[in-house]
């Protein structure tokens, strides 16, 4: 308790504060731009914010992290292009109702729908989050392995294409991250003889390469005018029959989305497409859906604000990211000199807390802005192209060379950005390689650890109970797919 | 009539590629003195690389589809310029300085883009390179590449 009022203490602090309206406003702002995701963002202010020190910094990241997944449904509902991936389940229910003259209504249920959520994520975390890490304190390197392969087989569900790709996506992950020099020998590794990689290949310009530029060069491919926009008013505040009609909805969301957030890898747009489909299911209108139900908004808006709160547990707890978008900001903490993990609750818990409570006020920042400010905020939509784009390719060769002021992480920002363009053309997704990357230097260590506490041998993994349970739990979720079709195999022969 | 090719095999053959680069590659890392305990600098980059090779493996057995038009469209002449333009940005940088050469990127790309006039264009570039230069410079202290230009003018 005393732990929080530090947080909200810090929070008073009115150059936080000020991080924390900067980040919610900046969130909105990037999560209507078609194209520019909530991850994208993050990824290229990441430079500005080292400066910063790490409570701003983190407040400022998490704010347009929660924004950002609310500013999505504005150009979802009026313009029917999800500003951010998670709306793209609002885009079903939310455009059909503005084309019925209902805009105002479905941005208000949004706003309304995503602070519930987010704000119930948010309380889930500061309960769960300390209970999660005390019960890690017991966790030794094999513990950490065997999370970390789970994190990373999550990474199979995310995005792309297939399951295989993004499994091939996470392994060039880990090989990135062993680029530079072996901790434990002192040996070079994929260096040659390039001072710039000795240190290894940094976070940043990888970051910014795959999100921004790789999304820039595939925008430039495609070339779209600006959307047209459906006309507004105002966004209207939900009456109480349509807040009584969606609060199952609202509620059913919000648990999912905390939920499928806390898991490592699967983020806010798994939760917006699984709360939508239960939202469905489970709605006494189900005949309303696909022709514009107020339900199908407030669900699947719930599921992904409340994805953000649910993916910031594991990220924290544990420092295995809960999204794409975390292993960024678990990114951002690492080069703030901030490691997450159990150790960080007793070490800096004001620090989690000023966190947490920044992310309740950004909640609550954005329902205020998404009501009085909607109409503002979706005309962004239609800023052309062919201004917007170059300028996040000039933003990134300046974010990519500002940290470290070389010109070799503007080359490596380039790669990634061709990588990350070349990702997006083949059914690739850019988010495993990241969750890779963060989690390549913890799989190497706590592997290498777990060797020398066993002399070398493999079997002591059978000792350690909780490692052998999620190595199970791994082993299940990758053959999933093989082990459903052998049982509906053996069900069809017994038919 | 001959089946259509799966598109997997060549990105399960460039996967594999790089794998066994990177394989390759773990030979030419310095010796680590023999004796210590656990795995060395090698192993564990040699891991990842077989299980790559197994991954691409499995893509490759696995049929893909061509990408539509719309997931992936056709590059076409003002996509390669934009490319092209982001190229020449780096060598524009060292001779220009960054401050001469955003606005001209930025000029220069809107125009390949398309829909927006020449003048709407130039007041964004000027506006944008001021606004970059006040954040960057004057707000965050931050030292840009200034290039020959820049060390010709004297800065």
């Amino acid at each position: 308790m005393e732990a929080f009022l530090g947080g909200l203490a810090i929070l008073v602090d009115p150059y936080v504060m000020l991080m924390v309206l900067l980040g919610t406003v900046l969130g909105i702002f990037v999560g209507a731009l078609p194209g520019i995701s909530g991850s994208t963002t993050i990824a290229l202010l990441l430079p500005m914010t080292i400066a910063m020190g790490p409570v701003p910094a983190i407040c400022f990241l998490g704010a347009i992290y929660c924004a950002a997944n609310f500013g999505g449904s504005i150009t979802a509902i009026m313009v029917n292009a999800p500003g951010d991936p998670s709306a793209s389940a609002t885009a079903l229910e939310g455009y059909k109702m503005a084309e019925k003259g209902q805009a105002g209504l479905a941005l208000g249920m949004s706003a309304v729908s995503s602070a519930i959520g987010g704000i119930v994520s948010v309380i889930v975390l500061i309960f769960a989050a300390p209970m999660l890490a005390r019960a890690a304190y017991s966790f030794g390197p094999p513990e950490y392995f065997a999370l970390a392969l789970f994190g990373l087989s999550m990474c199979a569900a995310i995005g792309g294409d297939s399951p295989i790709k993004n499994l091939i996506a996470a392994a060039l992950g880990l090989l990135i991250a062993t680029v530079g020099m072996d901790l434990t020998t002192g040996v070079e590794r994929f260096s040659f003889g390039i001072y710039e990689l000795s240190d290894g290949i940094g976070f940043v310009p990888v970051l910014i390469g795959l999100f921004a530029v790789g999304e820039m060069l595939d925008q430039a491919a495609r070339r779209v005018g600006k959307a047209q926009i459906i006309h507004l008013d105002a966004a209207r505040v939900p009456g109480w029959a349509e807040f009584k009609k969606c609060n199952r909805s609202i509620w059913i969301g919000s648990g999912i989305g905390t939920f499928i957030g806390a898991l490592p890898a699967l983020g806010a747009t798994t939760a917006a497409l699984i709360g939508y489909n239960e939202t469905r299911r489970w709605s006494k209108y189900k005949h309303e859906f696909g022709k514009g139900s107020i339900e199908g908004v407030a669900g699947p808006e719930a599921a992904n604000n409340a994805a953000v709160g649910g993916s910031m547990v594991p990220t924290l707890a544990l420092g295995i990211p809960g999204s794409a978008t975390t292993a960024i900001i678990l990114a951002a903490l690492i080069v703030q000199g901030v490691r997450p993990g159990p150790h960080l609750f007793n070490e800096q818990p004001t620090l989690l807390y000023a966190v947490f409570a920044s992310m309740l006020a950004a909640n609550i920042f954005y329902l205020v802005m998404g009501l009085y400010m909607a109409k503002l905020f979706a005309r962004i939509s239609l800023i052309p192209p062919a201004i917007l784009w170059p300028a996040v390719f000039v933003l990134s060769i300046i974010g990519a060379y500002g940290p470290n002021q070389s010109m070799g992480d503007v080359v490596i920002m380039l790669v990634a950005g061709v990588v990350g363009f070349l990702f997006r053309r083949t059914g690739f997704s850019p988010a495993p390689l990241i969750m890779g990357l963060v989690l390549g230097g913890m799989v190497e260590e706590t592997l290498k650890q777990s060797l020398i506490i066993f002399g070398d041998d493999l079997t002591g993994f059978l000792g350690r109970p909780i490692a052998l349970a999620l190595f199970a739990v791994t082993a299940t979720g990758l053959l999933w797919p093989v082990l459903s079709r052998l049982l509906r195999v053996a069900r069809a022969a017994r038919a | 009539m001959r089946a259509a090719r799966n598109p997997n095999h060549a990105i399960a053959a460039a996967v594999a590629a790089v794998a066994a680069a990177a394989f390759a590659g773990t030979f030419w890392f310095d010796p680590v003195p023999e004796g210590l305990p656990g795995l060395g600098a090698v192993d564990f980059p040699r891991l990842v690389c077989v299980l790559l090779f197994l991954l691409a493996g499995l893509l490759a057995l696995k049929q893909g589809s061509r990408p539509s038009e719309e997931e992936a469209p056709p590059l076409d002449r003002g996509a390669w310029l934009i490319f092209g333009a982001c190229l020449v940005f780096l060598p524009a940088m060292e001779v220009l300085g960054i401050w001469g050469a955003i606005p001209i990127f930025l000029v220069a790309t809107g125009l390949i883009w398309g829909e927006v006039p020449l003048r709407t264009l130039v007041l964004n570039a000027i506006g944008l390179t001021v606004a970059l230069w006040v954040v960057f410079v004057r707000i965050f202290q931050l030292t840009l590449p200034s290039g020959w230009l820049g060390a010709m003018l004297g800065r």
